[in-house]
Parts: C-alpha cells; structure tokens; sequence
C-alpha cells in the first residue's frame, strides 16, 4: 500500500510547471501505438522497429535511401561461392553492457531467430524457405550460408538485430542490449520508453542526449502535442492533421495500397473484367483529395525506389467507356459480368481507408460492376487476405496495403504472386518461373528480369488493381534538424536528429 | 374564479386529445421538443425513400464543402462530408437506421430487463439469486468483445446489432426496477392489496410497476443517447453498421478524424442525437407531470398563477 | 448480514466461474491469433511453430482444462504479444483505471446529487431549466468532440494544462473532466425525477400537514428516500468506468484497463482478455454487493 500512496502523493505535489519537453538535447517522440514489447528480434514490426532498430539494436548491414546497402557492424563482405557469403566484422564494439560484440553474438542473434520455444518476428518474416547457418572463422570474421543460395544475403543482413549471446535465448528480453548508439533505459509500460545516448558508441557520440516515446493512438493529439512544445516528433499524422508547412513533412513511406483480385473465380478469370476494374478507376481524382498531393499512381508492388521497378509502364487511364465496353464484350461472351463481387477493405489500414474504398466501389459501380463493400477488423481481414481462401462467398477482391522498404522485390512478388504464395491471387506457371529466375540472379540481369516481371504482372495477366504509392506525413518540431525518409516508417534513427 | 363570478354555465370538459395538447402548449419546452421528434420520425420513415440518391452522390473534388452556403443545393447547406455528398440529406437518410436501432435496443433492453427486475425483486430468494448473479456477468462482460463474438459469426446488420446493444444494456433497468421493487412492495399500500388478497400479477402490474416506471423512463430516454453513440464506437472499431449504410453514430466516427480541420462532419450528425435525446427527456419530464395526478396542476394552472 | 455475505460470496463465485468459461469459449470463436501476430509473408512453417509453441494446436477442450489448471492456482498465463504475465499488464493497467474512476464518481456523485435535488425542488424554474438543459446535452454529445476540443482549447491555444499522457496532477484534469460529463447528466436526471417522486409522495405532505416546516429535514428525508435508484444507477455508471473508458483512455494516452482491454480482443490475447475480465469482474460484484448493503442501511425495511 505504502508505495501506491506516496506514488499518488508525489502526483499531488508535482507543480504544474514543465509539461512541455524541457532540456535542449533531449527530444521527445510521440508515437501512435504502444509498444507491445521490446524484443530486437520483433523489429521488423514498425512501432518496435522506429524505437529499437539502429538506436539501441544494430543490424551487419544497412539499406541506406539514396546510397544502397552500406556497412554497420560489418566493414565489408564478399561472395565466397555455394551461397555462403563472409562478412569481415568491426573490432572496436562493445554492447550496452559493456561486453566487447564478436562473432559468436551473429551466430547466436540467426539461431535465436529459429527458436523454438517463441516466434521471432524477422526470422518468420524474412527467412522463411531458406536454411541459415553461420560459422566463426575468426576473431572477427564469419560466414552466414544460406540454402538455397541467396543472392541477396547481404542485404538480409540489413534486417538481423544483433543481441548478445548472453541474452535470454528462450523467451522475449525486457530490457534489450545491443551495440547502438543508446542504451535502453527503462520502458514505464503504458507511459513511456525512456533512451540514454552512450559516450562510448563505436560511431562517435551523437547529439540528442536523451529521448523519451510517448504513445498516443489519436493523430490530432499527436499534432497537437508537437504544436503545444510537448513532444519534437510526431510521425504518422494524418492529411488533415497536416497543416502547418513549417513543420509537417511529407515523404513517401514505401506502402503500396492495390486490389488484389481472384483470378480464379468467375468473373475475375477474364482479363477484359480486370482490364475493365482498372480502367473504371479515377485514380487522380483520390490524389490531393482523400489521399496526400504526391501520392504516385501504382503500376508495380513496390514502391519506385527498389530496383527493379518497371518505369516504363504506364498506369490505366481513366476511361469510363472503355471499361463499359470490355464489360459488355465479355458479357457477350458468356461471362458471369452481373454476378455480385465482394469488396473487403481492412479498417484503419491506413488514414481515410474506409472514404477511399467508398468511393472505389461507387466508382465500380457506375462502370456497371455489381460490388459490395464490407470493411472488416484486422482478424477477419486476413482471413480473406491469405490463404487458404475464404471460399462460398463468391468472387472477392481484397484491398491491402504493402510496404516494402528493403529496396528488393523479392520481399514482394513471390508472396503475392506465385502459385505458391501465401497471398497470390493468381496461378501461371510463366510467372514463377520468371520470379525464381529473378530470384536467383544478381546485379543488372536482376534489375532487367525484375522489370519484365512487373510488365507481365501488369499487362498481360492484369493480376490485380494497382492503385497507389502513399505518401507519409509527420509533424516535426521546428528546433530540431530531421528530414523524414521512406525509412521513417520502420526506423527512426535518433542520431541523424541535429538540431537547428 | 372567473368563470364562475360571471354566473355563465359549466363548459362542457374538452375531448381528452384536446386537454393533453392543451396541456402540451403550455409547456413550451415539451411543445417544441414533441414537434422536433415528429419531424425525426417522418424522416426515419420517409427520407430513404426521399433522397436516397441525393445523399450517396459523391463528388472527390468537392469535398468537405463548408456549410451555410445558401447559394448551393439545399442538401448541402450544412457542409459536405469527406467525399463530398451533401450532409443535410445524408442526416435525413440516416434517421431511419438511427431510430430504429436506438428504439430498439432501448426497447429491448427496457422490457427484459424491467421484466427480470420485477421478478427478481417479488418473488422466491433462489430464482432472485440467479437472476442478479446473471446480471453481475452481463456487467462485466466486455460489450465490445460481445459485439466482436456475435459480430464475427453474423453479418454486421441491423438486427444483430440491436441484440448486442440491447443485452449491454439489460442490467441497469434490471437492477434499478429490482431496488424499487424491494422498497414499494414494502408500502402501506402494497402491504394492504397483499392482505385484502390480490394476486401477484395484480400487485405488480397496478401497485408497483406505476412507481418504478418514471424512474425507469428517465434512464431509458438518456439511454437513446448512449446506444446511439454506442453504436458509433462500435462502427469506428469495424464491427458495427458499415458503409455504405448510414447512421447518425456512423456519420459521427467518420467526421472524427476531421473534428479540428472540417468540424461539421460529425457536429451536424452529433447535434441530431443531443437534440433527439433532449426531446425524449423533455417529453418524458412533462409526461410524468401530466400523468401523475398528483403533479397535473403545474401544467394545468400555470397561466392563472 | 453474515449469512448474506456467505450466500452472496458463493453465488458470486459459482457466476464468476461461470463468466470465465464462457468467455474462455466465447473468445475462441472469433478466430485464430496466429494470423494476426505473424506477418503476413510469414511461411506456413513458423505458422505451425507458433500454434505449436502457444499450444493452439490441441482440441478446444485440452486447451480449457490446461487453462483452468492454471487459473487454480491464479497464474493467469503469459501474454503471447507482450511477453509478460498477463495479471501483471492487467493489474497494471487497472491501477489506473481505479484511481479514475473513484475520482470521478465521487465529484459526479456529489454534484449530481447537489444540483438534481435543487432542481426538483422547484420543478419548471429556471435553476431546473438550466441544469437539466445542459446536463443532458454534455450526456448526450460524443465524448470525443469534448476531449478533443478540450486539448485544442486548454492544452494549445491557452497552454493551462498538458494535452495529455501522465506524471503531475495537471495530467488529471481533462480525462477527469470529460469523464465526468455523461454520468453527471444521466445521474443528476435520475436524481431529480426521484426526488420529484418523492417531495409530493404521501408522507412528505403528511409531514408539511403535521407542521414541520423546516425545509432542510424534508429535504434530507426526501433524499433519503429517493436514494435507492439513484445509487443503482451510480453503480451502472462505475462499472462502466471500471470496464474502461475507453475513449477518454486513448485520446489522452492513459493507460488504463479499457484500451488494453480493447486492443487485446481487437489482437485475440486471450490471456489478457481473460485476466482482464476477471479483474474487473471481481471490482464490480464487489461493488454490486456494496450497493445491495447500502440497500439496506438506506431503508431498513428492505431485508434480504
């Protein structure tokens, strides 16, 4: 009783003075979701990601926008041949905790990945299909093989947070160590997480000394947070939150809303019905409207950063007549055109989703389609978005969003798109042939299979309606000196803040 | 009094529709909020049918459109919503869902629940027991995770979301009209139809039900409020009424996210349910007046005192 | 009493075990977590290793008595999502969510019984107009509306009190406030009617008639006697703060039992959903018999 007592009494007496954040090299970051734990191999998720990735944990490489993939705790790497690569590791690191980082840290950070005692979040994300193993072969040098071969292990590596082998190897850490530039310091469950910088990071010390997370779910209070002097960043607000250009960035955040369709069943199976779904679709009209100015009209299921992508093709007009055409030609042609197709949309997937989807399917409508909207919760979503498929209720088409910030398609296009993929609407033999051909290559014959595989996609199957590449916004304060990138939605690196 | 000094005869009493209305004018409050609520109840019944199309055209580039433009359509002198459809028709075309899942879920709840109470606070201590204990589990259970169960396995519709609102809110007619039951059957006069032998159905029926009820409707019209915004939480979530059905509630959750930059999103819709509710429970003050004989002449000697 | 205690004790825990079966089943129905915790892309092996692990993979009926053994001896089970004993995230949370809710029913019980009696006292003046007009808006506007209009005007524009989160006292005032809105309406109406009900009630004349014409004592006994549903409602309102209040809770970032409640049915955590019902569970038939005593003191004639 007596701690809960003098706890309400400090609260009594703490003066009214100092909501607003204080000390110059202290910033305060106001996100939208709490965080449901804290666990370096749960960074892949990006509420976990923008606290601990690069602030506290530390990957071997890193995807940097503008420059690739660059060295962290890995100086360089090669190819050694049979899919095993070997990464040469910096010597002069030390964790939080002040024990020196070494090889057998990656070896214990891949195994720990394949737990199988609890679910790690990166190893099921990122290393599904493939066979990891990782060898000491110096004080400072290691080879990570992967089987098959992976032509982009390196890059994989940009995802593997280092946690040291001394950590719990069965169960989530509650207060995680890794070698960057900050030390976790306590997380206040509910209130806030609170992040020291080191002196002794292998990097140099960074300027933004302290940094406190506070978690808030409604936009307008996060903008309002940052324009009452409360908190320095507020990232994700909403477009009509985003008001004052002094301080509200925009960026585009590596999400690819589309409409995945079914091809399999009548009468999505016809290519003129999904030619006719994108043609019906003003896709403009959303832009600087219900959706940010400067959200791209889609073509591919990446965002244009990532290699590979198709700059040659161009999105489906808008054309209302055109669209009533092919419908009425495949009508003639015994197609099931009138049959009642099922729109599911997932509800707060992203700002002004449900507007969104009311106006795509009013928009369906009037080109002649008999559409139904149904916006569903995030369970029920998903089991209509991956297989195995909701079946019985006709045929559907599912809107998602996809976000791909790892520069490669391979994160994408075999999920979405081979006959094996957990959410492929479609099934053509060409097509997995030309994703494991991609796959498996390097450098420009990469790019090049990549970009024909987009044209397929798109032209000749029409898989799916592509629809846009969003746009983030976020509030920043304006004594500090940050620019938001498309990685701002999965890592929110502390010391690139300066301030001004 | 007057008439009388004059010596002319008696007047026939008016025909009792007149009285009450009579009565209903004097008070102006309830006169105005009697007349507001048959406006709601000719859209609920009529404004679908009316302008349907009106309220579902939409128009991207025009959205948010500010209200109080005169110049415009009159559908959209209250503003525009998200997607530019005019927020004048769409309140009218939302009345009927409104209404009907207000009314019925108070309504449900109200019966079973005054029902239970009834039972639960006149008869065998056993049968009491469960009832209450069965309450106690209704309280505590989540109504959102009830609302997500019921939801999940049925279609989102209006039926099936007049049952989940209804059963959150059985317990709290159900526990007030039990307390009553426990102090009136407890009464002179109660104790006395008990001793001269009238039945139980009679006792609770003519001797108790018309004491607990006044109580019972003063919640019940605060309650149009709740389940109406109730529902609004519930849309909000993804389990309650969808696009491109509409309701008051619905409107509401959709104006949330623009309450600082485009206000008359959720303000008109949000001003429907005050106003609704402000009604209810002016109507229902001045119908306890009216029909407590012991209160009657607050409305009817108001212009003489 | 000591033998109502006794009753109500085991009839109260005979129905809270009959709450936690039901929801441990009711729960299940609404669909598997392992979709919802593991990414998308995630491949159908880590799927199968994480209903493995979670031991999802057993019939309903394993599952249920796997989890009632445990529950014997009151270890509640992890959260799968946040890697911590869910009685711990719940009670936690709960702490919060106590605190708010005895704050503000007690400032609502106190003005709504204050401003409900005045205003029956003189039915139709203007002190009655007024109250009731504007307790019934604020109990039937969107509590979002007032939350958000409330940060926009006291937090930015005049700078008075913090937008929201937690730490000094000033963190208190507008959840508190918004808080305090709907049950004051709903209560101070309650109030009135009662008290109305009960100022031209036979013996309150009798009174007048006998000569006592000290208001204050027919006031006091009035209120005495309109009580009864007055305190029930109080206990409707509470409980409903108890479940969580939920909006207030995510707007100004507090971190109580209703927003944890919600995410974790939104998120199929079930051992929080659960540990979560039965804390709040055990709080309200708490109160409930709290209420059924007051019952009691309030009017001896009523005997159980």
């Amino acid at each position: 009783m007596s701690p809960r007592l003098s706890r309400v009494a400090a609260i009594l007496m703490a003066t009214t003075a100092g909501f607003a954040a204080s000390a110059q090299d202290a910033v305060t970051i106001v996100l939208s979701e709490e965080l449901e734990n804290v666990e370096p191999c749960m960074a892949s998720k990006s509420n976990i990601g923008r606290v601990i990735l690069q602030n506290v944990s530390e990957t071997l490489t890193e995807l940097v926008p503008g420059s690739g993939l660059q060295p962290r705790l890995a100086e360089s790497w090669e190819d050694m041949g049979g899919g095993t690569w070997r990464f040469h590791l910096r010597k002069d690191v030390t964790f939080s905790d002040g024990t020196a980082f070494d090889p057998g840290d990656v070896v214990f950070s891949l195994a720990r990945n394949k737990s199988d005692k609890f679910v790690c979040e990166i190893g099921a994300k990122y290393y599904g299909g493939m066979e990891l193993s990782a060898k000491v072969v110096g004080d400072s040098t290691i080879d990570i093989t992967s089987d098959p071969a992976q032509p982009i292990l390196p890059l994989l590596m940009s995802t593997l947070t280092v946690l040291p082998s001394e950590a719990n190897p069965d169960a989530f850490v509650d207060l995680p160590v890794g070698t960057g530039p900050y030390t976790f310091d306590e997380y206040n469950r509910g209130e806030n997480i609170k992040l020291s910088a080191r002196d002794d990071y292998w990097g140099g010390a960074p300027t933004v000394k302290t940094a406190t997370y506070v978690f808030r779910s409604e936009s307008a209070v996060r903008a309002a947070m940052v324009a009452a002097g409360e908190a320095d960043i507020a990232p994700n607000i909403a477009l009509q939150d985003a008001t004052d250009p002094a301080t509200d960035y925009s960026y585009p955040n590596s999400e690819t809303v589309y409409m995945r369709l079914d091809t399999q069943t009548a009468p999505l199976d016809d290519v003129r019905v999904r030619q006719a779904l994108n043609l019906a679709v003003d896709k403009e009209a959303f832009v600087g409207t219900i959706l940010a100015p400067g959200t791209l009209l889609a073509t591919g299921m990446t965002p244009p950063s990532t290699i590979g992508y198709n700059h040659d093709l161009q999105p489906y007009p808008y054309d209302l007549e055109k669209a009533k055409a092919l419908l009425e030609e495949a009508r003639a042609d015994g197609v099931p055109v009138d049959t009642e197709i099922l729109v599911i949309g997932r509800l707060e997937n992203f700002a002004n989703v449900t507007e969104t989807m009311e106006a795509l399917t009013a928009m369906w409508q009037d080109a002649g389609f008999n559409v139904n909207l149904q916006m569903v919760e995030t369970a029920e979503w998903n089991e209509y978005y991956s297989k195995p498929f909701v079946t019985g209720k006709g045929p559907i088409i599912v809107e998602a969003q996809h976000d791909n910030a790892n520069g490669d398609p391979v994160f994408s296009m075999f999920f979405k798109y081979a006959c094996d993929g957990a959410q492929s609407g479609v099934c053509d033999t060409k097509l997995d042939e030309r994703i494991a051909a991609a796959t498996a290559a390097t450098g420009d014959q990469r790019e090049g299979l990549w970009e024909d595989t987009f044209a397929y996609v798109f032209n000749d199957l029409v898989a799916d309606v592509f629809l846009w590449h969003m746009v983030g916004f976020t509030r920043v304060n304006e004594r500090l000196d940050f620019q938001p990138t498309i990685r701002t939605n999965s890592e929110l690196q502390l010391s690139q803040i300066e301030f001004k | 009094m007057a008439v009388a000094e004059t010596g002319a005869p008696i007047p026939e009493p008016p025909h009792p529709a007149l009285q009450i209305l009579r009565m209903l004018w004097r008070d102006k409050f309830a006169f105005a909020a009697t007349l507001f609520l048959l406006v709601v109840i000719f859209c609920a019944i009529f404004g679908p049918m009316l302008f349907e199309d009106v309220a579902t055209r939409q128009n991207l580039r025009g959205r948010n459109a500010a209200p109080f433009d005169f110049s415009k359509d009159w559908s959209f002198w209250l503003g525009g919503d998200a997607l530019g459809r005019p927020l004048l028709a769409r309140i009218i075309v939302a009345a009927q869902n409104t209404i009907t899942v207000a009314a019925g879920a108070v309504a449900c709840s109200l019966a079973i629940g005054t029902a239970l109470g009834l039972v639960a606070g006149y008869t065998s201590r056993g049968l009491s027991q469960v009832i209450m204990r069965l309450a106690d589990v209704i309280m505590s259970f989540p109504s959102l995770l009830l609302a997500v169960i019921v939801l999940y396995m049925l279609e989102p519709s209006v039926g099936n979301l007049i049952i989940v609102l209804a059963i959150t809110r059985i317990p709290v007619y159900l526990r007030t009209s039990r307390a009553e039951v426990l102090e009136v059957r407890e009464r002179m006069f109660v104790q006395a139809a008990q001793v001269m032998g009238a039945s139980t159905g009679r006792i609770v029926f003519r001797h108790i039900l018309p004491v607990v009820f006044p109580t019972l409707i003063t919640i019940a019209t605060l309650d149009f409020a709740v389940v109406m915004l109730a529902e609004s939480s519930l849309s909000f979530l993804g389990i309650g009424i969808q696009p491109p059905e509409i309701t008051w509630g619905l409107m509401v959750s959709q104006g949330r996210p623009y309450l600082t930059s485009a206000w008359w999103l959720s303000f008109w819709p949000g001003l429907a349910i005050i106003l609704t509710t402000l009604s209810l429970n002016l109507l229902s003050n001045w119908m306890r007046t009216a029909l407590d004989p012991v209160q009657r002449w607050r409305l009817e000697t108001r212009r003489e005192s | 009493m000591i033998s109502f205690l006794g009753k109500r004790a085991v009839a109260s825990a005979v129905s809270l075990i009959g709450l936690i079966v039901l929801v441990f089943f009711l729960s299940r129905l609404t669909g598997d977590p392992t979709n919802l915790y593991l990414p998308v892309d995630a491949s159908l092996e880590s799927r199968a290793r994480f209903r493995e692990i979670n031991g999802l993979d057993d019939p309903l009926i394993v599952q249920f008595f796997r989890y009632a053994g445990d529950i014997i001896r009151l270890d509640f089970g992890v959260s799968v999502r946040r890697g911590e004993p869910a009685i711990d995230a719940v009670l936690r949370a709960f702490e919060w969510t106590l605190w708010l809710a005895v704050i503000t029913m007690t400032l609502v019980t106190a003005a709504a019984i204050l401003v409900g009696a005045l205003a029956a006292f003189r039915v139709g003046g203007v002190f009655d107009r007024i109250a009731t007009f504007f307790s019934l808006i604020g109990a039937s506007a969107p509590d979002f509306w007032i939350a958000i209009v409330a940060i926009v005007v006291f937090s930015v524009t005049f700078g008075w009190v913090p937008t929201s989160g937690t730490g000094t006292v000033m963190h208190w005032i507008l959840p508190v406030a918004v808080l305090f809105i709907r049950p004051f309406g709903l209560i101070l109406q309650v109030v009135r009617g009662s008290m109305i009900s009960t100022l031209s009630s036979a013996y309150v004349k009798t009174a007048r008639a006998k000569g006592v014409k000290n208001r204050p004592i027919i006031f006091v006994h009035a209120l005495r006697n309109a009580m009864l549903p007055v305190i029930t409602v109080i206990g409707d309102q509470a409980a409903a703060l108890l479940n969580g209040a939920v909006v207030v809770e995510t707007i100004f970032g507090f971190p109580g039992v209703g927003k944890l409640m919600i995410d974790s049915i939104l998120q199929r955590d079930f051992t929080v959903v659960l540990a979560a019902i039965f804390v709040t569970a055990v709080a309200i038939f708490l109160m409930n018999i709290l209420i059924d005593i007051l019952y009691a003191v309030l009017d001896p004639r009523i005997r159980y």
